[in-house]
């Protein structure tokens, strides 16, 4: 058998590891996909006070401290069994939203962008951000920027710091905004909707207008047929603050719906023995192995799921971009609704969901309400459990916290986004792994990435992997014939 | 055991309203959305969403602790910043008027951090690194140039950019940028579990990396001076 290792040459934080075995014949037999895991987390937090959550999963990793400390802020609430006041409710949404069209702005220029805008097959060293910049203009470049900026200062002034917001707490949060900052924020909501209809624009031309990457988005490389969750608001429209949340099969039929409290009735944990991470998957259904269809409870969380668990989009702009992207994408099939499963296209799903962000914050900060004095409900009860539960850019994150009479915590659970994704996230680069390499294959750095661009589109997160030093990933492979003997090792250097 | 807002005092000096705009982009930076003005937010333990004090300018140097206070080892780079910073501010310089230098702890990397360094004239980041040709503890500061060579790939940080490319995308938008990076690393082992303390070697590498930085910073105020 050969072996071939997609690996870093040097351990740093939040690398992953792919390993292909391929058969006598040259075919691909089998992919694993190994994440390391931080450890810890849940025991360093019992025996704090539970209203330390919302700053102190924050710290969890730099990548979305925002989703950690809403979920954490919701969790605390319901330890406490109390409903912050609807200004609360406005302002923590307001900040969520602008903290969604940040986290997916960068991730589409930044980390998507290179496979589409520079291409698969171009040097490592132009598959960045800069490579885009050359293609999208410096204009777009400043636009990004500008988007994050205005984001950051949308985050610090509900959330009190640009980076790690600290102002939710049980019951609401400890300061609420100006009317003068209310109309600012909602200027900038204006312009954030421009922006995103900007980067549609961009995505359209430069990608969907290129018949390469059209096929590459429509074609089954990159296609997996699996459940899918998302949060939905009472009407079914998605939401990424609060609802219930929806599961549907990969037929489009409903499997159900539930409050996010009730998760272990539905959410069960596969243990592999070739890596520590589990695989949650739907009880209902059951754990039918690494396979899609109907009959396999293997489910998915991402912008993609989330737009095929919604009836829609609750602003109209992006309602009218959803209506498009499902057109586009999955045409009338006579099923109960259309359902895209093509892996790429989660790409366009997270520019949607930016549009409605946008959109979204434009509506909260026009309520006169956000800007009250009315954003803390002093919780009296006694606490003891509860869930909190937000849709974060990578997928549903939910937190649940148990404490004492004191409100110390006295155990802690914590089901991030990426760990929901972990089993679709498997077949996906196996999938793609088995299109692309091939008897007589070479193995290319282009095929490589085509195969890292399996995972890419989930946006997975690996804990804290973005502020390490050197903060470079060099890849290694390795092929070994059916002895084992190595045959060939390329090298990626950063 | 002491919480996360403990292990988070705020910085010494008091941000002035200039100092607040920068969550991002500065100057160079064409922004078409709405400019942000000074907030009035006043911000507990403010230290992460922006450079602090005057702000950096041309003339100035960041000194910056990159990693997670509560992830083991990696949270050197903020307790060698902040002794740093508490030694920088006791010791006296009789007639000699200090070179601007401004402090922050952060838990960023790739675009976000370039974001951070925007006006400074040169920057010293002090962060847990795992080479692992190194004995745990050992500290060695060299340019970010030679300890990333080139340029990397995206996927050097899983969520934007590698640190030089988010320095090349920023200068190729106009942003100034520190024209000189140092970075002062501390060989470290336990970065994989969550917890407060730090590894014996690397606790004890602590004193050689402040002094490390502080040398640094005393070349720089000649130079700047």
């Amino acid at each position: 058998m050969t072996r071939l290792t997609i690996d870093p040459v040097t351990r740093l934080e939040g690398h992953a590891k792919i390993e292909i075995f391929l058969d006598d014949a040259g075919e691909v037999q089998r992919t694993y996909f190994q994440v390391p895991e931080l450890r810890g987390f849940e025991r360093f937090c019992v025996g704090r006070p539970v209203e330390e959550m919302p700053s102190l999963t924050g710290r969890i990793c730099g990548v979305c401290p925002e989703a950690h400390h809403m979920a954490a802020a919701k969790a605390a609430d319901a330890v406490y069994g109390i409903t912050p006041p609807r200004p609360a409710r406005l302002l923590r949404e307001a900040l969520y939203s602008a903290f969604f069209v940040t986290d997916h702005a960068t991730h589409f220029y930044a980390l998507g962008g290179p496979d589409f805008f520079v291409g698969p097959d171009a040097p490592v060293a132009e598959r960045n951000i800069l490579g885009v910049l050359q293609k999208v203009g410096a204009e777009a470049g400043a636009r990004v920027i500008g988007a994050r900026k205005a984001g950051h200062h949308v985050i610090e002034m509900i959330g009190g710091r640009a980076i790690h917001p600290c102002t939710s707490v049980p019951g609401g949060l400890t300061k609420g905004i100006t009317e003068a900052q209310r109309s600012e924020i909602e200027a900038i909501g204006h312009s954030m909707v421009d922006f995103a209809e900007f980067s549609i624009g961009v995505f359209d031309s430069l990608v969907m207008g290129d018949p390469a990457y059209r096929d590459a988005i429509l074609g089954d490389v990159y296609r997996d047929e699996t459940y899918y969750m998302g949060l939905v608001d009472p009407n079914g429209k998605l939401n990424f603050y609060d609802g219930r949340i929806r599961i549907v099969a990969p037929d489009g039929e409903r499997l159900g719906e539930y409050n996010p409290a009730e998760y272990p009735d539905w959410i069960s944990e596969r243990v592999e023995p070739w890596t520590y991470l589990k695989f949650p998957y739907l009880k209902r259904v059951g754990w039918k192995g690494f396979v899609d269809g109907k009959d396999s409870g293997v489910y998915c969380a991402t912008p993609l799921s989330r737009l095929n668990a919604a009836d829609g989009m609750a602003t109209p702009k992006a309602q009218a971009e959803y209506e498009r992207f499902f057109a586009t994408l999955a045409p009338a099939n006579g099923g109960p609704k259309r359902m895209v499963h093509q892996r790429l296209a989660t790409h366009w799903a997270r520019l949607v969901e930016m549009l409605y962000a946008a959109e979204r914050l434009v509506e909260l900060a026009s309520d006169p309400e956000i800007a009250s004095d009315n954003f803390r409900a002093m919780p009296t009860a006694t606490p003891t459990e509860g869930v909190g539960t937000v849709e974060a850019p990578r997928g549903t994150l939910t937190h649940h916290y148990w404490t004492d009479e004191r409100g110390i915590l006295t155990k802690v659970n914590l089901i991030v986004g990426t760990t929901n994704n972990y089993a679709p996230m498997c077949m996906s680069i196996e999938r793609a792994a088995r299109s692309l390499i091939h008897r007589g294959q070479v193995v290319s750095e282009g095929i490589l990435n085509r195969i890292e661009m399996a995972f890419r589109a989930y946006d997975p997160c690996f804990g804290c992997a973005t502020h390490s030093l050197p903060g470079h990933m060099p890849l290694e492979v390795t092929l070994r014939d059916a002895a084992g003997d190595v045959v060939d090792v390329i090298r990626r250097d950063g | 055991m002491s919480s996360v807002a403990t292990a988070e005092p705020a910085r010494g000096t008091n941000p002035g309203a200039e100092a607040r705009v920068p969550a991002s982009a500065g100057p160079g930076l064409r922004d078409p959305g709405p400019r942000a003005p000074a907030s009035a937010v006043p911000g507990p333990g403010i230290k992460e969403s922006v450079p602090p004090a005057a702000g950096p300018g041309p003339a100035s140097t960041i000194v910056v602790g990159i990693g997670n206070p509560i992830l083991g080892d990696d949270g050197i780079g903020w307790r060698v910043v902040e002794e740093v910073e508490r030694r920088w501010a006791a010791e006296p310089r009789a007639g000699a008027e200090l070179p601007p230098v401004v402090f922050l702890c952060v838990a960023l990397g790739g675009l976000s951090l370039m974001e951070r360094l925007v006006g400074a004239g040169r920057a010293i980041l002090v962060d847990a690194v795992r080479t692992g040709d190194r004995p745990v503890g050992t500290v060695f500061d060299i340019p970010l140039a030679e300890l990333v060579p080139g340029v990397s790939g995206h996927l050097d940080n899983a969520h934007d950019a590698s640190l030089p490319v988010a320095l090349a995308a920023g200068r190729s938008l106009g942003a100034e940028l520190p024209a000189e990076i140092t970075v002062v690393g501390i060989e470290a082992h336990r970065v994989e579990e969550f917890g407060e303390e730090l590894s014996a070697p690397v606790l004890a590498a602590r004193s050689a990396a402040v002094e490390a930085v502080l040398a640094i910073l005393g070349r720089d105020g000649v130079r700047s001076s």
